[in-house]
């Protein structure tokens, strides 16, 4: 595979995991624009424990998830009460403020005579870890690939858990519901507690890939397509926001040729598709479909 | 003290065109229950439109505006026709998603016309700024203001005082027994639509007039504005638009006096998040009863 291509498919790798963030989001019935906060956060400590504490990529990739689901924990508890766009709003408003605190955040230490670590609105770089390791860009792509399987085995267990039915039950009717016993603050917690966690490692994985980073990547802009994968790709199944990513990110490689046109290009593509499938290609009816074909024919089960 | 004052008058001027933003976005958004990202980039391609006159063929300030507004209602309309009028009721996410890609498609067409970083606009006024005092006011300002007050009275005016209005009150009440009454439902929808396009571009005209120059960021910043000034004003609430926008002015213009412009962003923010946690309807509007907008459904 040459390199090219590696590093495109490395970036579509990483992005998924803010997209599947948002995603598991909208599964409990919340629009995030906020995502990209936790994926910030996470970037920054992975970055930090790697580079400057001298930890593992795992310890740090665990750092940097952990530090998401703290995050998302923390600023999870006074938004409980926010729905729809209040909600979205709230979590656009706190990843701003992450943003603006990191153009201010400076914490430098000195190795081999260089000065390392986060420098305000210069970014934070020479996140080594891969290069002074040998791992090659095709063998960070595995790991990225990995983890994400990992995460997808995740979510295809999610669907089938009991924790996966309250998670969409509460975001068709949250009252409903809580009527039916579910602790609706304690699961939407959770929910951001774990999308925190995905966005934290996709951060991590970011920030070891580029071995920079700087806080205007985590703009609004990020956030909101974050959120815009998982309707483009479909909302039926944890696939969804990777298709979306892989449109994006792939189709507008492929037709570089046309440069200066392909976001009208793009942009219009995506108005009609949400016209025709307003939750996305691979919607809730098509997995549906596909499943009752897949366990042959027409057992159907409810 | 006299800072204090200063930099108050300078916010309330500055808040105005942030309110004006808002009471566009208000209204699209207390007809459509749904947000429209591209609500700021609709207003840049009318800006972009009036730029392009004013460098090619030097028009003066009043063509400009015309240009400003006209672009910003025909690209509010394309907006509408494109991801608002074929949704079906209950894909308010898909019409966001919609108008955010089609945001991306505004700027580039914008970018394309207009490639260079900054462009020129043309002054609204070049009168000195009169003087109160010790305090300073800017004309320019004064009629920014004087416009958003204006403004927010003529889309009163239009809800409570003419039978258009009436039908479209009845809409956002109530979109399917308005329709049985016989309002045309979808007709009111578009010029509601077209009416607060333009109330963004007189917005973006001024805005742009008092800053004299254009660049690719307007889009964004224009949505950005308008939605913080009319979640801190109240959703739905045309006075609250303004006094959103207003508070907003005097909240940044403080901050930056004080602490400089990265600190004003993030007290801008904190302060939207307060009021979010602690009063989520705003200075103006109602507290969301039970599910307010983006509901969820096939």
């Amino acid at each position: 595979m040459d390199e090219y291509l590696v590093g495109v498919l490395s970036n579509v790798g990483v992005i998924s995991f803010v997209a599947l963030s948002a995603y598991l989001l909208l599964l409990t019935g919340e629009i995030t624009f906020g995502q990209q906060a936790f994926f910030a956060i996470g970037a920054y400590a992975a970055g930090i424990a790697t580079a400057m504490w001298g930890w593992t990529l795992a310890a740090g990739l665990g750092f940097g998830a952990l530090a998401g689901a703290l995050s998302a924990t923390i600023v999870g508890v006074p938004t409980l009460r926010l729905h729809g766009l209040y909600f979205a709003i709230a979590t656009l408003a706190f990843a701003e403020m992450v943003r603006i605190l990191f153009e201010m955040f400076r914490y430098q230490i000195e190795i081999d005579g260089e000065w390392v670590g986060p420098n305000g609105a210069d970014g934070f770089r020479d996140i080594r870890y891969i290069f002074e390791n040998d791992i090659s860009g095709m063998e960070f792509m595995l790991i990225i690939y990995g983890l994400l399987t990992v995460i997808l085995a995740g979510f295809m267990l999610l669907e089938r858990s009991r924790l996966g039915v309250i998670f969409r039950m509460i975001g068709e009717d949250e009252v409903l519901a809580g009527l039916q016993g579910v602790s609706v603050a304690r699961y939407r917690i959770l929910a951001a507690a774990i999308a925190g966690a995905l966005a934290g490692i996709g951060g991590g994985l970011y920030a070891h890939l580029t071995t920079y980073i700087e806080p205007r990547i985590f703009d609004v802009m990020l956030g909101v397509h974050s959120l815009a994968y998982g309707l483009i790709g479909g909302l039926g199944t944890a696939l969804g926001p990777i298709l979306g990513v892989l449109i994006d990110i792939g189709l507008l490689e492929s037709i570089r040729a046309l440069s200066g046109y392909r976001m009208i290009i793009f942009g219009g593509l995506v108005a009609l598709l949400l016209i025709v499938r307003p939750r996305g290609l691979l919607d809730e009816r098509l997995v549906h479909r596909i499943g009752v074909a897949l366990r042959g024919g027409r057992k159907m089960r409810v | 003290m006299v800072d204090l004052a200063q930099n108050t008058i300078d916010g309330l001027m500055i808040g105005s065109s942030y309110g004006l933003l808002a009471l566009g976005f208000t209204v699209i958004f207390g007809v459509m229950r749904r947000l429209n990202l591209s609500y700021g980039p609709s207003i840049m391609i009318g800006a972009y439109l009036g730029t392009f006159l004013y460098i090619q063929q030097g028009a003066g300030p009043l063509a400009v505006a015309g240009a400003v507004v006209v672009g910003s209602v025909l690209a509010g309309v394309y907006v509408e026709r494109l991801c608002f009028a074929p949704m079906k009721a209950g894909a308010a996410i898909a019409s966001m998603v919609s108008s955010f890609a089609i945001w991306m498609q505004l700027e580039q067409a914008a970018i394309l016309v207009l490639p260079r970083h900054t462009y020129p606009f043309p002054p609204l006024s070049t009168a000195l700024p009169l003087e109160f005092g010790p305090f300073l006011l800017r004309v320019d300002h004064l009629m920014m203001l004087a416009c958003a007050v204006l403004l927010a009275f003529a889309v009163h005016g239009v809800l409570y005082r003419t039978r258009y209005g009436l039908g479209l009150r009845a809409i956002i009440g109530n979109p399917v027994a308005a329709h049985l009454v016989g309002i045309p439902v979808r007709r009111s929808v578009l010029i509601a639509f077209a009416g607060a396009s333009a109330i963004g571009g007189v917005a973006g005209f001024l805005v742009l007039a008092v800053d004299q120059q254009v660049t690719p960021m307007f889009g964004m910043w224009a949505t950005l504005k308008g939605l913080v000034a009319m979640m801190i004003g109240g959703l739905g609430s045309i006075p609250g638009a303004l006094l959103g926008g207003l508070l907003l002015g005097v909240v940044e213009a403080q901050s930056q006096w004080y602490f400089g412009p990265q600190i004003r962003d993030l007290v801008a923010y904190l302060v939207l998040f307060a009021f979010l946690v602690m009063r989520p309807g705003g200075l103006l509007g109602e507290a969301p009863k039970v599910e307010i907008a983006l509901p969820q459904g096939t």
